[in-house]
């Protein structure tokens, strides 16, 4: 059995359902024919018969498949907080962004970071403090992207 | 040779040969760094690209692509990990001929035959494309559907791994494509109020993300690596060339030929093109059992392959605006957003845009032989170039990338969720790739099946009637059922040799 497939292929089966269910409300197009629900509602069928496919070769345990990428393996510990650590600090850019401004808060994002992959404070902080006037000058002189100011202005 | 011309006076504005410069840079550097991709590099690019002309926009995702699978080789060569998946295929070949003392010949190899596939890929595009296009210019809603479902069809068919994997991401695409403003009524689907998925899930952020973050999360997840470098004295990488390229000529035009195919081939990219090079290598090679030992010849086939699917990839991108692989959907992504459609009425409208893209690929690949020795002049040093200062600036571009092109936050949410998507299908062994194809031409597929409906007052044989229409719409039913066929033509062999 492989867990991942059965949770895979439930998920893409309960999206399917889900779609289905979204579109019973759709309105039809002139005498009955199927308008806005037809494509969304044949990609809910597919995604129910492929995800019962999978779900089905993982509650069988079907052997592992070839990796979609085909990358050399390195064996170094994996660190799984760092993924996680990494959303927190975009969502954390979501929310700061508009009212911390973007110098402090790229900043900020990049230093904990790079501390978290274990660069040292000093260097963590300089490079952080360079990266973030570069994308700046970028992004905001050079594109005249209007980045997040702020309350203090930066 | 008017528009020729044009597009000559087009590339050579001091403004778009700095680009050039920057992005062969660029691409280099992504390339030859283990754990970043190709389609990452053009994903990133896609925001400068919106601040640009098209022409400009367009050759610097040429320039770049085309040096990235070159730079792909180099710690390929050096440190047994491939820059991109492209190289994956003779990455084996090349670090044992490493470790036999001869790496300045790989990379010299390298080097030249990714340019020579390149220019012979630029060949077949200048001269095909236009013929092409002359034939589309028949084709109605009928044939554009059936393309678009081929397209599809052959990326799930050549997805590594499972192909029902591969399916079920296509489908994630297609799904997320019908989010926003349906055609038909207007009629706003699955936006559960927000004013801005109206217009849809925007391209771009969604790229970023399932290209960008989703690199960023695996690469942090690894952690840092390292590994030594072997020292490449630059200076010899091309002594015996002229020697080698004689003694392999057949190969370089064979492979350099099947890689312009493969590319254009909806759907197939450099990475299979290499792979399949190499297997027709072997088969033809008179020293079969020196591959994966380290076999040069199979290196000159290989890496003249990928190189000249690049340009192949492009063929039917311009031609119909189906993308040949993930680079050129992300292309046919630039193209809409500069008010360009692709298809044969680009070749008619904006000529000279054609033709700048077809120079831009002879150039970017004879630029390749003096950057791409530099580029292996300088390989030990950008090898060491930490991964955990690279992976947070990455991030930092990815989030003001995905925000620059509509100054939204919402769009770095969308960039965030698809990231994690990316992620975690990647992880678990479903390709990312048809989720993008499936997002490009979703909106093409959907409006052509309901064009043709609403005109043939939902008469269905009318997608069998129509002569091109018919054999578009046999080949995706034999891609359909080619797995079912397979399977069951091996089981007969299986049966007949008991």
């Amino acid at each position: 059995m492989k867990k991942s497939d059965l949770i895979g292929g439930g998920i893409f089966i309960a999206l399917g359902v889900f779609i289905i269910l979204l579109t019973l409300g759709f309105p039809t197009l002139e005498k009955g024919h199927p308008g806005p629900a037809l494509f969304p509602r044949i990609l809910a069928v597919l995604f129910i018969a492929f995800g019962g496919v999978i779900f089905f070769r993982g509650g069988k345990g079907e052997k592992k498949g070839l990796e979609a990428e085909t990358r050399e393996e390195v064996l170094v510990p994996k660190n799984y907080f760092n993924p996680i650590f990494v959303l927190i600090l975009m969502v954390a850019y979501i929310i700061l962004s508009n009212w911390l401004g973007f110098y402090i808060t790229s900043t900020l994002i990049l230093f904990l970071l790079m501390i978290k992959l274990r660069v040292s404070y000093r260097r963590g902080l300089a490079v952080s403090i360079l990266l973030t006037i570069f994308v700046n000058l970028m992004f905001a002189k050079l594109l005249r992207v209007p980045l997040p100011i702020g309350f203090l202005g930066w | 040779m008017e528009f020729l011309l044009q597009g000559l006076s087009l590339l050579m504005a001091p403004k778009v040969l700095l680009i050039i410069c920057i992005s062969s840079i660029y691409g280099l550097f992504v390339g030859a760094m283990p754990g970043l991709t190709a389609t990452m590099a053009a994903a990133l690019l896609i925001p400068f690209t919106f601040f640009m002309d098209p022409v400009p926009a367009l050759v610097s995702i040429v320039t770049m692509s085309a040096m990235a699978i070159f730079a792909g080789d180099i710690p390929a060569a050096l440190v047994r990990i491939p820059g991109t998946p492209s190289s994956a295929a003779y990455t084996q070949d090349s670090f044992e001929l490493t470790k036999q003392g001869k790496a300045e010949m790989v990379l010299g190899v390298d080097v030249i035959c990714s340019a020579i596939g390149g220019l012979m890929g630029a060949v077949v595009l200048m001269t095909s494309a236009p013929l092409l296009a002359e034939v589309a210019m028949q084709f109605s809603s009928f044939e554009y559907f059936w393309l678009a479902a081929l397209g599809l069809s052959a990326t799930v068919m050549v997805s590594r791994g499972s192909q029902v994997k591969g399916a079920l991401a296509m489908v994630l695409g297609l799904f997320l494509s019908t989010i926003g403003v349906d055609i038909t009524l207007g009629l706003p689907r699955f936006t559960f109020g927000s004013v801005e998925l109206l217009n849809g899930v925007d391209f771009i952020p969604a790229m970023i993300g399932v290209f960008g973050i989703s690199e960023v999360l695996r690469n942090v997840l690894e952690g840092e690596m390292s590994y030594p470098i072997t020292r490449v004295r630059a200076g010899k990488i091309f002594s015996g060339m002229g020697g080698l390229l004689r003694r392999y000529k057949v190969n370089i035009l064979r492979s350099g030929l099947l890689g312009t195919f493969i590319g254009i081939l909806p759907g197939a990219g450099a990475d299979i093109a290499a792979w399949l090079a190499y297997a027709v290598s072997k088969r033809s090679s008179k020293e079969p059992e020196k591959y994966g030992a380290g076999s040069i010849e199979a290196i000159v086939d290989s890496g003249t392959a990928n190189n000249s699917c690049l340009a192949g990839d492009w063929v039917p991108a311009l031609v119909f605006g189906i993308p040949g692989d993930s680079i050129t959907a992300i292309v046919i992504g630039v193209l809409f957003m500069k008010g360009l459609r692709p298809g044969p009425m680009i070749f008619e409208r904006q000529p000279e845009i054609v033709y700048a893209v077809y120079l831009a690929f002879i150039l970017a690949n004879l630029l390749m032989i003096p950057f791409g020795y530099l580029a292996i002049k300088a390989s030990s040093q950008m090898l060491r170039v930490p991964k955990n200062i690279l992976m947070p600036a990455i991030l930092m571009f990815c989030i003001v990338g995905s925000y620059a092109i509509n100054n939204s936050i919402f769009d770095i949410g969308t960039m965030l969720l698809m990231g994690v998507v990316g992620y975690f299908m990647e992880a678990n062994g479903y390709p990312v790739a048809p989720i993008v194809l499936g997002l490009v031409l979703g909106p093409i597929l959907e409006q052509n099946f309901m064009i043709s409906m609403i005109k043939s007052e939902w008469d269905l044989t009318l997608f069998f009637i129509r002569p091109i229409s018919a054999i578009l719409g046999g080949l995706t039913i034999i891609v359909w059922f080619f797995p079912v066929l397979a399977a069951f033509l091996e089981k007969a062999k299986k049966r007949n040799s008991l």
